[in-house]
């Protein structure tokens, strides 16, 4: 796994993205350069895998191929919307396909913040914390706190309802409150 | 009575949503006060985490299967085309057939029949496999585009030679070059398809 402490859009200018709409690969390929970084960081935080997160982005970007003649989006942060909507719901449709379902039964949520401590003591980092969530929460969070959707959003991508999206929301944060203690959340 | 707030009730005041009760608590609530600043912290540090870049470049995969999408498309439209040059010679075949009663088929009627039918078989059959949205290693998907390249080419020849009225054995050869190369395009696809368990 590389990491960029960079900003991971590039610039990319609407005579590409007009370009792109014709089907130029030449013009795609400029719209994959610049959107990779996002859409795999996406796609690590809510998959499992690397493999599956790198499936995820050729998958994205196939989507990209296929659909961005009828991309009908202006201004600087629709494309970069409507990208993230594709790869997110890959990332979940994934999650869903791979059975990840395992670990996903986390305790309810109906007692206060400090009888759920049963993880506490293990300090681990912000990182490892997220990973080692299960898929369908991990999912929520990043898709809720991180991207900016809403539970609506995130319970139309999944198929579920809002009340599951918010239920597994809490779930995730009691864990990582479990988990990270209360330092400091250093990645 | 309850003591502290809920993480639920927490991620509803931070989303605006609190109950009156739960806001009134954690303004008087030192505790309730800390996780929600604890929740703060956390989304702010999950926002900072560093990005990832992908560990392989995966665009060459991405733009070969475009590339074949489109092609397949292309041929399925140069196939439709054979289809209906099959239905004229056919119907030709059928004409002469009237016109010469007393004359049996000839061998090589015969054969450019067998070799369409085979062709629409193929063809068919390769439509049931719902080829397209696979996603395909950058080979396999090298290996297809190749041979819809071919069959895209066989299926210029054999319109040229029908319409200007070539030799039949040139166009017997032709149609046996397109079912062979149908026939290597299902296998490549059903090797695909056994390879990734659908």
């Amino acid at each position: 796994m590389t990491r960029a402490p960079v900003p991971v859009i590039a610039v990319l200018d609407d005579i590409a993205v007009e370009q792109a709409k014709t089907g130029d690969l030449e013009a795609l390929e400029r719209v994959y350069r610049s959107y990779e970084g996002l859409v795999y960081t996406m796609a690590r935080r809510i998959c499992r895998t690397e493999e599956d997160a790198e499936d995820v982005l050729q998958e994205t970007f196939l989507e990209v191929c296929r659909s961005i003649r009828r991309f009908r989006g202006s201004g600087p942060g629709s494309l970069t919307a409507w990208l993230k909507r594709i790869a997110a719901s890959k990332a979940l449709m994934r999650v869903r396909r791979e059975k990840y379902r395992d670990a996903d039964e986390l305790p309810e949520d109906g007692a206060a913040i400090g009888i759920a401590a049963a993880d506490v003591g293990l300090q681990l980092d912000l990182e490892t914390a997220l990973m080692r969530l299960p898929e369908t929460s991990r999912a929520v969070v990043w898709l809720h706190d991180v991207e900016g959707y809403t539970h609506e959003d995130i319970a139309e991508m999944m198929g579920k309802t809002v009340s599951f999206s918010k239920s597994q929301l809490a779930r995730a944060h009691l864990r990582l409150r479990g988990w990270l203690g209360g330092g400091q959340h250093d990645a | 009575m309850r003591k502290h707030c809920t993480m639920v009730e927490l991620l509803a005041i931070r989303d605006g949503e609190g109950t009156a009760w739960a806001r009134s608590h954690v303004d008087e609530c030192h505790f309730c006060q800390r996780e929600l600043d604890l929740l703060y912290q956390r989304v702010s540090a999950l926002r900072t985490l560093p990005a990832h870049r992908p560990p392989r470049d995966r665009w060459v995969v991405i733009r070969e299967q475009a590339r074949r999408e489109r092609r397949g498309r292309a041929v399925r439209r140069v196939g439709f085309g054979a289809l209906a040059l099959a239905a004229g010679i056919a119907l030709l075949i059928g004409v002469r057939a009237v016109d010469f009663p007393l004359g049996a088929p000839s061998a090589t009627d015969a054969e450019l029949a067998a070799l369409m039918t085979q062709s629409r078989e193929l063809e068919a059959t390769l439509r049931s496999y719902g080829t397209d949205g696979r996603v395909l290693s950058g080979r396999a998907a090298g290996i297809i585009a190749d041979l819809e390249d071919r069959i895209a080419l066989v299926d210029a020849g054999i319109n040229q030679v029908s319409a200007g009225g070539g030799p039949p054995d040139q166009l017997i050869g032709l149609w046996q070059d397109r079912v062979d190369l149908m026939d290597a395009l299902l296998s490549a696809h059903v090797t695909r398809a056994a390879y990734v368990g659908f």
